[in-house]
């Protein structure tokens, strides 16, 4: 048959099928008129012709249907009987179908969730005009092994003006703020930045106005743009909100402008999305007068100018460090070895999730992976119960193409049934799947299901549709062939060919369990580790709040300016604190343990001097500076293990002391007795010396999975901070404790926002949110993954036991024991699972390294889990294989010989 | 008109290639230009003819064009494409081959077994 003219009339009739439609209407009257005409020559009158022509022509109706049939849509004739067909198929076997599409669907919808949350995440471009020239500017000392050290006014300006790569440079400062004077104080996230940060980022007001060059002040401008969640959340929409004054830490801003919704400030941010956006030059009153030395700004990002790569620009970046390094070698210490590095900004954003993005996403692939192989095993063993089927079409004259197509369109059939319901249900439940997503990860708030997370779904299914088709249908096609006809209508028995492709499948199918509950039970070994792992203080019955003393720009706006005013508030907090019912005891602190505040270590870690310790040693020397009232120790159950706590009297004017940490022993004191020691933090000489009185065991203060950093602990009367944590030991729930910890605070000063008020142990759980959210999720797919393997060992060998009954019989009949037949399905279960476990063990020993970031504590090749997968596996399998099995032993020898 | 013999299956298509070897036709041209080389003698269900020549068309054994007929008015004409002629020439030979056949088969009588 000439296919390219079957292929262009088809495609006419697609292309213009009304036209053609018309087309065969003009013929067929031109047919019957032409033939009445005849009539009426012979002697009918033309009414009598026309009714004659019209009989004579026959149903003009199906006649014009067996023409469109003849027009090729021959081929979508047969795929719509060949779906019909299939339809039928899979109304009849409900059992299988339901399994089929719920596993389908169940695969299909988590790769659904899991891509969409990737493609917003990492594949779509960050929502600004050509994102790809943005970067992200850091600072890093390799020398000292500090990254995203802050930087000066002057290297501000060098990256402006001397760099020559940038198009704009902004400082990107990212803080929370009390936000007082909009019905009740509220803690939120706002941040600094150069007055042309918008225009970088080709942002566009909602209502008034961005930042321009006329916003450019020494200090802070006193403008203000906010976000439209504040705006809906604090002023009510109100469109005349422009022009109104929004108090920031008691300073008043005049708001000039509202983002629109989608706006979301491209980078890290301490606890949620940033809601005020200030701007400032950091060279004016608050901030010191500018100098090389002065190194006050955190971050900066910045937009190359056209036709510089990102490569192009660090080369000329990293040229000008060396030689700012060489021009002012006072200001950068040899061994700091000082140096700017880009990054793309996206990277920069997402860089730290896209592991664990990775393997969720590889684990919903390789879970698509064993639901497609468990229903090829399925519908390879209804297939063969199907040859006979398949060798009558074939003898009917149906061409093994054909018959390739109608087994291919059943599964295409089954997989689009399951991947339409796992989209459906996904999209149904996206809103709340994302409410399980830890909140850490950022640009979820571009989550969505669109073309392109649709068109791989749609992938995904066609592609498992394929997969678990092809077998079974070449199978059939080939089985067909082979007269299947003559084998007789009791089944062919366990054929060698099929039995070995049906044996591939499951073995396919128990590897790629293996690699997923290896994966799962890495992850879940790090979270149980964390988990157990004894962070130094106990956190049950302990509530936390935090909150924050305002620091105006304003001295005369600020209440707490003076160290004895911040030490007044804190004694009258405490006192309140204590007086409240059920509260066994009270302390603050200005770094409450696990609660990850920190944007980088450099700007967290102080730089520390040691008593009769040499200056040049004096940049290794760092540590965590944590300001503790006298009870926190013994609030968090925290054991000391020399020396004494803080007291009361630990206060300004008194001798200064410290406390330090196991960690700070160790590195600083290995051989020495550190009480009595003294310490000083910064590199001014004029502050006194602090003394060390007593030693702490480690407390996990930066997060469980973090290690290794010095803490020192100073009373915080001697060194008053604003950043405050309350935490008080109770028996009480912190929802019942919440309002009145905040009308206590708010009686000493109504300004004060109480946030974050929670129990000690969700603050420590929360600090795991993000390891739980993965290993919860990859442990629930290897648990679907040892399901599903454990039914498709289990169906594979109840169907080998059916198909071999009268074997079975016979063997039986012959003298094998009971035991023998037992022995030979479990054997044939033990073989496959065990080559399917040797083969998911190599797989997983050369790739779980890939995981090695997501995992604390576990080597990745860690024996535990390699060792109890292999062994829980093959029971289950073994397990599974015994019920087949128990029915072979249970052939009547007799009756299977009878039947054959 | 004597008695007339209902067309056998398959054989349409095969009248049909002929009908337009002989020269580009309408539909119903085709119809009566069977009709006249049989003789009368054969019944064809009008209506059949026209999946038939979609079919052919389809299969690219005809050609259509659309053109005037006789009486001015718009018809679509069926000319033979030269894969046309191939399959119309196979078709004959295969034809002649089995009616041979069939007929010595027929001629058969129990001396000859």
């Amino acid at each position: 048959m000439n296919l390219t003219a079957r292929f262009r009339s088809w495609l006419k009739w697609i292309v213009k099928g009304r036209r053609l439609e018309s087309e065969m209407e003009t013929e067929v009257r031109f047919h019957i008129e032409s033939r009445a005409a005849d009539l009426v020559r012979k002697g009918l009158s033309q009414q009598e012709a026309m009714r004659q022509s019209r009989i004579e022509f026959g149903g003009i109706e199906s006649y014009k249907d067996a023409m469109r049939a003849s027009v090729g849509v021959r081929w979508w004739g047969e795929l719509g009987s060949d779906l019909h067909h299939g339809w039928r198929l899979l109304c009849k076997n409900p059992a299988f179908t339901a399994v089929a599409v719920l596993t389908l669907a169940l695969g299909v919808g988590a790769n659904t969730a899991i891509f969409s949350i990737v493609n917003a995440v990492l594949l779509r471009p960050l929502p600004f005009p050509e994102p790809d020239r943005l970067v992200r500017i850091t600072f890093n000392e390799p020398g000292l092994g500090l990254r995203e050290v802050p930087f000066s006014v002057p290297e501000f300006e060098d990256l402006r003006t001397r760099a020559g790569v940038f198009k704009d440079v902004s400082t990107i400062a990212v803080a929370s703020v009390n936000l007082t004077g909009t019905g009740h104080p509220e803690r939120l996230e706002f941040i600094v930045t150069h007055p042309n940060y918008f225009s970088m980022l080709g942002a566009t007001p909602q209502i008034g106005r961005l930042f321009g060059s006329q916003d450019f002040a020494l200090g802070f401008a006193p403008v203000s743009v906010i976000s439209d969640g504040l705006w809906r959340r604090s002023y009510g929409a109100d469109p005349n909100v422009i022009g109104r004054t929004v108090r920031l830490d008691n300073d008043p801003y005049t708001i000039v402008g509202v983002l629109p919704p989608g706006f979301r400030h491209p980078g890290p941010t301490a606890s949620g999305n940033v809601e005020v956006f200030q701007t400032a030059g950091f060279s004016g009153d608050p901030a010191p007068p500018p100098a090389r030395g002065t190194r006050i700004m955190p971050a900066a990002i910045g937009r190359l100018k056209p036709g510089f790569t990102v490569e192009q620009a660090q080369a000329r970046l990293t040229a000008m460090a060396i030689q700012i390094r060489h021009d002012y070698a006072t200001d950068y210490p040899a061994q700091a070895q000082w140096t700017i590095e880009i990054q793309p900004l996206q990277e920069a954003l997402v860089g730290n999730v896209r592991p664990m993005l990775l393997v969720l996403l590889g684990a919903v692939i390789l879970i698509v992976f064993i639901v497609s192989l468990n229903i090829a095993n399925l519908l390879l063993a209804r297939a063969s119960g199907r040859q006979q089927e398949m060798a009558v079409r074939f003898a009917l004259g149906a061409s093994g193409g054909r018959m390739i197509r109608q087994m291919l369109t059943e599964s295409m059939l089954l997989s689009v049934i399951g991947g339409a319901a796992g989209v459906l249900a996904t999209v149904g439940t996206l809103g709340l799947i994302l409410r399980f997503v830890p909140s850490n990860i950022p640009r979820l708030n571009e989550v969505r299901i669109d073309w392109a997370v649709l068109a791989f779904a749609f992938t995904i299914s066609v592609l498992t549709g394929l997969a678990f088709g092809l077998a079974p249908a070449l199978q059939s096609a080939k089985t067909a062939l082979s007269s299947a006809i003559r084998e007789g209508a009791r089944g062919s028995g366990y054929s060698t060919k099929t039995g070995r492709l049906r044996d591939a499948l499951i073995v396919s199918e128990l590897a790629f369990a293996v690699v997923l509950m290896v994966g799962a039970g890495l992850l879940l070994r790090t979270l149980r580790d964390l988990l157990e792992e004894n962070p130094g203080f106990n956190p049950t019955q302990v509530v936390a709040a935090n909150l924050w003393l305002p620091e105006p720009n304003d001295p005369k706006a600020d209440p707490y300016l003076s160290a004895a005013q911040q030490t007044s508030f804190d004694r009258e907090l405490l006192r309140r604190m204590r007086a409240i019912p059920g509260i066994e005891l009270a302390a603050v602190t200005s770094d409450l343990p696990t609660r990850d505040l920190r944007l980088s270590d450099a700007q967290a870690i102080d730089a520390l001097a040691i008593e009769d310790r040499p200056v040049e040693s004096s940049p290794d020397l760092r540590a965590e500076r944590i300001r503790i009232s006298s009870d926190y120790f013994k609030v968090m159950q925290a054991p000391l293990l020399r020396g004494r706590f803080f007291t009361e009297g630990d206060e300004d004017g008194k001798q200064p002391v410290v406390i330090v940490d196991e960690t700070t022993v160790r590195k600083y004191w290995p051989t020495r007795d550190p009480l009595g020691q003294r310490v000083r933090f910064g590199a001014d000489p004029t502050k006194p010396w602090m003394t060390v009185v007593g030693i702490v065991k480690d407390i996990k203060s930066d997060g469980l999975d973090i290690d290794g950093i010095p803490h020192i602990y100073v009373p915080i009367y001697q060194s008053p901070d604003r950043d405050l944590s309350v935490v008080l030991r109770t028996s009480l729930p912190a929802k019942l404790l919440e309002p009145q910890i905040r009308h206590e605070i708010q009686s000493i000063d109504p300004d004060l926002p109480a946030f974050n008020v929670s129990s000690m142990n969700d603050v420590v759980d929360r600090s795991l949110a993000s390891r739980r959210f993965s290993a919860d999720l990859v442990g629930g797919f290897a648990g679907l993954a040892l399901l599903l393997a454990s039914i498709g060992i289990y169906g594979l060998l109840a169907y080998m036991v059916g198909q071999r009954s009268r074997e079975i019989g016979l063997r039986m009949a012959l003298g094998a024991r009971r035991w023998d037949v037992l022995k030979l399905i479990l054997g044939k279960g033990a073989v496959l699972a065990g080559v399917g476990i040797v083969a998911g063990v190599i797989v997983s020993a050369a790739t779980t390294s890939m995981m090695a970031s997501l995992l604390y504590g576990v080597h990745p090749h860690d024996l535990l889990v390699f060792l109890a997968v292999p062994l829980l596996l093959f029971g289950v399998a073994v397990l599974a294989s015994y019920f087949p099995a128990r029915r072979a032993t249970k052939v009547e020898p007799m009756s299977a010989i009878r039947e054959a | 008109m004597g008695k007339a013999i209902d067309l056998l299956q398959g054989t349409l298509d095969m009248l049909i290639l002929k009908a337009v070897s002989l020269g580009p036709l309408h539909g119903y041209g085709v119809l009566l230009r069977i009709q006249q080389i049989s003789g009368e003698q054969l019944e064809i269900q009008q209506g059949s003819l026209y999946p038939a020549l979609y079919r052919l068309e389809h299969q690219g054994w005809i050609a259509s064009e659309w053109g005037e007929s006789d009486n001015k008015r718009k018809a679509k004409f069926y000319s033979l494409t030269a894969a046309g002629r191939r399959q119309l020439r196979a078709e004959t030979e295969k034809w002649n081959r089995m009616t041979s056949l069939i007929a010595s088969i027929l001629r058969t009588t129990s001396e000859q077994i």
